[in-house]
């Protein structure tokens, strides 16, 4: 509730930073039902993202559609780009072998974005008109920061509502154990389905907002160093954690502000991610939400564990 | 696409006399790919962890080189005369080659021990994204130190091209870089050979292969030769990088481009192969250059993405791999 | 009725026959025992029956269904029910989400419901955490329902695993090694369960087991595995004097 505040308090630029936290909290909460609760490692994330992104960019350029009804088609675009991600798990694919499938996937979206500019704008990138919403434009962070807020909330509780319910069981049985959660009846293939389009539609949701947040699409926006970017939010807040999602967004969203600070490391995220990882692998596993949880017990969620 | 390949058909005559030096070319750059992809099934079988920053270290391998160079040449110049002279008979840049394998195995080495050896027997995930994140960190430094412009290889040799036949009327050509490049993969590819088969440290390895646990139970100190393989795994990438590099030129975002290749190649040889791997290479690079100009540029680039996904989906299993999938 | 038919199973790995043209019949009520030397296909056998390997040739028919040709969560769906010989359990769920995983069928929450958090979402996931509680408890677990499966002592992992194996009331199930690790009373317990369940609720046991006494104990036909291949079937008494089976566990 304090967050609503927080226009009160924030100039323009700080507030962006903010919304960007709210587009991260999203694709960071994406991800972590694959990486997190399947327990799979794979790349399509940023795939994800982007496809959400241009989704909601070729609907409000080359359709005219009003922003906010770009929202949820994006989210479907995102599902749907999961579901074919994930359909080699259909035919038994596993492990490392669905993990590379799913890189060279991302690649393969890359390539895509430079090669089709009918579409997407190619590597002039595309730009987005201001995003409205119910015929309101939104043109101030502040006002972007309420309605993002709002789709947060609600795919937050969403997504919260279903991992823990028997479908979020389903996808820890499968992370722990897949052939004993098909001795349980769980069709596993299938389930690897789901994870994968829930995960995009949340995560193709992200990418919406993102649009509407940096007006300006382009594809150099997904390459490599977003993919290190989130997983650098899911590992620090916490794998498969909703609280370390939030954790790490917060946290690994403001680094480049900090580093922006500090003449020497400028273009240093890169590496700098990269040892958080490392860090966060070797000495603290579950990452930044199994630490405060010892704190106070408000952070704990299903992964604490001491 | 659909024209491009019908044009292709019709226009086969004309187009035929071209494939010899498509499979020649793709044979060159096969070989690269096929070390490297070699130089992964190593660290994959030793370890069973699938190295997914090793693109990473290959291109540090090339920039290695990069910056070992001038201080090599200079230090060079700088001997007494006597040690200058006889210096004067070994290039630089076998000098700096053989350093930077040599800091490339300690990297490997140095990797296994601190940052993998502690969390095998942790969750896959964990072990797969270390890698990942040692790939993001050495590339990250890479590219903030040398990454803001477009550097080139120093060349030891001058680039040469000779014909090796001709046919109606096209000659087939290869460039000295080339026939090196072959020259180099074939001879460490024998090496590799004798190693495993002849000699005990060979040996040792494929009990490891087999087996981690029986091997210590029998007293092979696992850990160690790990660190070993890991080593050898990193150097024998260095190795491919440092070609790459002279083929291409330093950038560096060739970590994942290197990577998928790689993949691509064990991925249709099978992965854990070691055959596999080295014909899997061979067999993507002929097919980027024939399908790249028979029908369509864009074959170069999307190649190893569209093998990697077609062979999951149809034969997971690749040429001489082994059981990939789950019965779900 | 048989409840389940085997009916010449054969099992190859490349050329290793690993289960050599095995027939046998699972009747409900009675618990049928699988023994044999250590590599004799006793799992692979099972794996079989619960769909994890496939058949190179013969049948397999649950309740006069052919299941040989379906995928393991289908083979399951349909009430064959398995534990397994290391792990199954699912580490990073507590008991009570173990058994409540076990319930995953029989939960029929919609993903609308789920959702929306509808009413009826919620009540039939408390009806299921009720019948997982009162599982746990009939076990004598109950107090451990909050804790995470990988921190229980071995005998309260291997209650888990029956509980949970056994929350569908399944018309079959299979038990591989459930004595393994076990003290003397905790088994004594495990065979009292055992025998409870197939007396008074009529479940068909198959069970894979090392322990001879406990097999001799609670098994009313003992099925003997060799190669791949049965070298004897008969009651308890019959085995235990029978010279093949002392041969192939003495060998000679």
């Amino acid at each position: 509730m304090l967050a609503l505040a927080l226009p009160l308090v924030l100039n323009q630029y700080l507030q962006y930073v903010v919304n960007l936290m709210l587009v991260y909290i999203l694709v960071s909460v994406g991800f972590n039902i694959v990486v997190g609760n399947l327990g799979q490692l794979a790349f399509s994330n940023v795939a994800f993202f982007g496809i959400g992104a241009y989704a909601s960019g070729i609907l409000t350029t080359q359709l005219g559609m009003p922003w906010w009804l770009t929202v949820v088609p994006a989210g479907f675009c995102g599902a749907l780009a999961g579901c074919a991600a994930s359909i080699p798990a259909l035919r038994g694919v596993r492990l490392f072998y669905l993990a590379i499938m799913t890189l060279a996937f991302g690649e393969l979206m890359r390539w895509l974005y430079i090669r089709t500019p009918g579409l997407t704008g190619g590597s002039m990138g595309l730009t987005v008109p201001e995003p409205a919403v119910f015929g309101w434009m939104l043109t101030n962070e502040y006002q972007k920061f309420y309605v993002f807020l709002f789709i947060v909330v609600v795919v937050v509780i969403a997504t919260s509502r279903l991992l823990e319910s028997r479908i979020g069981r389903a996808f820890l049985a499968i992370k722990n154990d897949e052939n004993a959660a098909a001795a349980m009846g769980i069709p596993t293939g299938q389930y690897f389905l789901l994870a994968f389009a829930l995960s995009g539609f949340v995560v193709g949701i992200g990418g919406s907002m993102y649009a509407a947040l940096v007006g300006h699409l382009s594809p150099e926006d997904f390459d490599l160093i977003q993919v290190i970017l989130h997983f650098a939010i899911i590992m620090v807040g916490g794998l498969g954690s909703l609280i370390g999602s939030i954790l790490g967004s917060i946290l690994i969203t403001a680094t480049p502000e900090v580093i922006r600070h500090f003449e020497w490391l400028v273009g240093s995220e890169e590496w700098i991610f990269g040892v958080a990882i490392i860090v966060v692998i070797l000495f603290l596993p579950r990452g930044l939400s199994s630490l405060l949880a010892k704190v106070n017990p408000i952070f704990k969620d299903r992964y604490y564990r001491d | 696409m659909i024209e491009q390949i019908q044009s292709v058909l019709t226009n086969w005559d004309a187009m035929l006399p071209v494939l010899p030096q498509l499979v020649v070319s793709g044979i060159a750059i096969g070989m690269l790919y096929a070390l490297i992809a070699l130089s992964m099934t190593i660290l994959y079988r030793a370890t069973t962890v699938v190295n997914f920053g090793h693109g990473d270290l290959v291109m540090l391998g090339a920039y290695a080189l990069f910056i070992l160079m001038p201080m090599v040449t200079f230090n060079i110049a700088v001997e007494s005369s006597a040690l200058g002279l006889l210096a004067s008979f070994v290039p630089p840049f076998l000098v700096a080659l053989i350093l930077s394998l040599l800091v490339l195995f300690a990297m490997g080495y140095i990797i296994h021990r601190v940052f993998i050896w502690p969390i095998l027997k942790g969750p896959h995930l964990s072990l797969a994204l270390m890698a990942i994140a040692i790939g993001y960190a050495v590339r990250g430094v890479i590219r903030k130190e040398y990454g803001k412009e477009v550097l080139q290889m120093p060349r030891p040799f001058p680039e040469q091209e000779f014909e090796l036949f001709n046919w109606g009327g096209f000659g087939t050509y290869m460039t000295l870089d080339e026939m090196i490049f072959c020259g180099v993969v074939i001879v460490m590819l024998l090496i590799s050979y004798i190693v495993f088969s002849k000699t005990r440290f060979g040996r040792i390895v494929q009990a490891m292969f087999q087996t981690q646990r029986g091997s210590s139970l029998v007293g092979i100190n696992v850990m160690h030769y790990n660190n070993l393989i890991w080593g050898v795994g990193c150097s024998l990438g260095a190795l491919g990088g440092v070609m790459l590099g002279l083929a291409l030129a330093l950038d560096p975002d060739v970590g994942v481009w290197t990577l998928l290749r790689g993949f691509a190649a064990m991925t249709l040889g099978g992965f854990g192969s070691l055959y596999g791997a080295v014909i899997g290479g061979l067999i993507i690079g002929i097919l980027e250059k024939v399908l790249g100009v028979f029908i369509s540029t864009a074959f170069i680039e999307i190649t190893c993405y569209l093998v990697i996904i077609l062979v999951l989906l149809i034969r997971p299993k690749g040429l001489f791999g082994q059981h990939a999938t789950l019965r779900i | 009725m048989a409840l389940l038919t085997v009916t010449n199973a054969t099992v190859q790995f490349g050329g290793l026959i690993a289960v050599n043209q095995v027939s046998f019949r699972a009747e409900p009520g009675k618990v049928r025992a699988l023994i044999g030397p250590n590599g004799a296909g006793k799992t692979t056998l099972f794996k079989a029956i619960a769909g994890e390997e496939q058949l190179a040739s013969g049948t397999i028919h649950f309740q006069d269904q052919a299941i040989h040709t379906l995928t393991p969560h289908e083979i399951s769906a349909r009430g064959i029910r398995r534990t397994f010989q290391t792990g199954g359990l699912f580490g990073e769920l507590t008991a009570l989400e173990n058994v409540l995983a076990g319930l995953h069928t029989k939960i029929p929450s919609s993903f609308g419901g789920l959702l929306a958090n509808t009413r009826s979402a919620k009540a039939v996931e408390k009806a299921a955490t009720k019948k997982a509680l009162k599982l746990l408890d009939l076990m004598g677990i109950a107090h451990v329902a909050e804790q995470w499966a990988r921190d229980l002592s071995g005998g309260q992992k291997r209650m888990v695993e029956i509980v949970r194996a056994l929350a569908t009331d399944p018309p079959l199930l299979l038990l591989d090694e459930p004595a393994v690790g076990l003290a003397p009373p905790v088994r004594l317990e495990l065979m009292n369960i055992i025998r409870r369940l197939v007396d008074e609720e009529n479940i068909g046991v198959i069970l894979i087991e090392h322990a001879i006494e406990f097999v001799m104990t609670v098994s009313d036909t003992i099925m003997v595995l060799n190669n791949g291949e049965v070298i004897a079937e008969g009651a308890p008494d019959e085995i235990r004097q029978n010279k093949n089976v002392l041969e192939a566990y003495l060998g000679r």
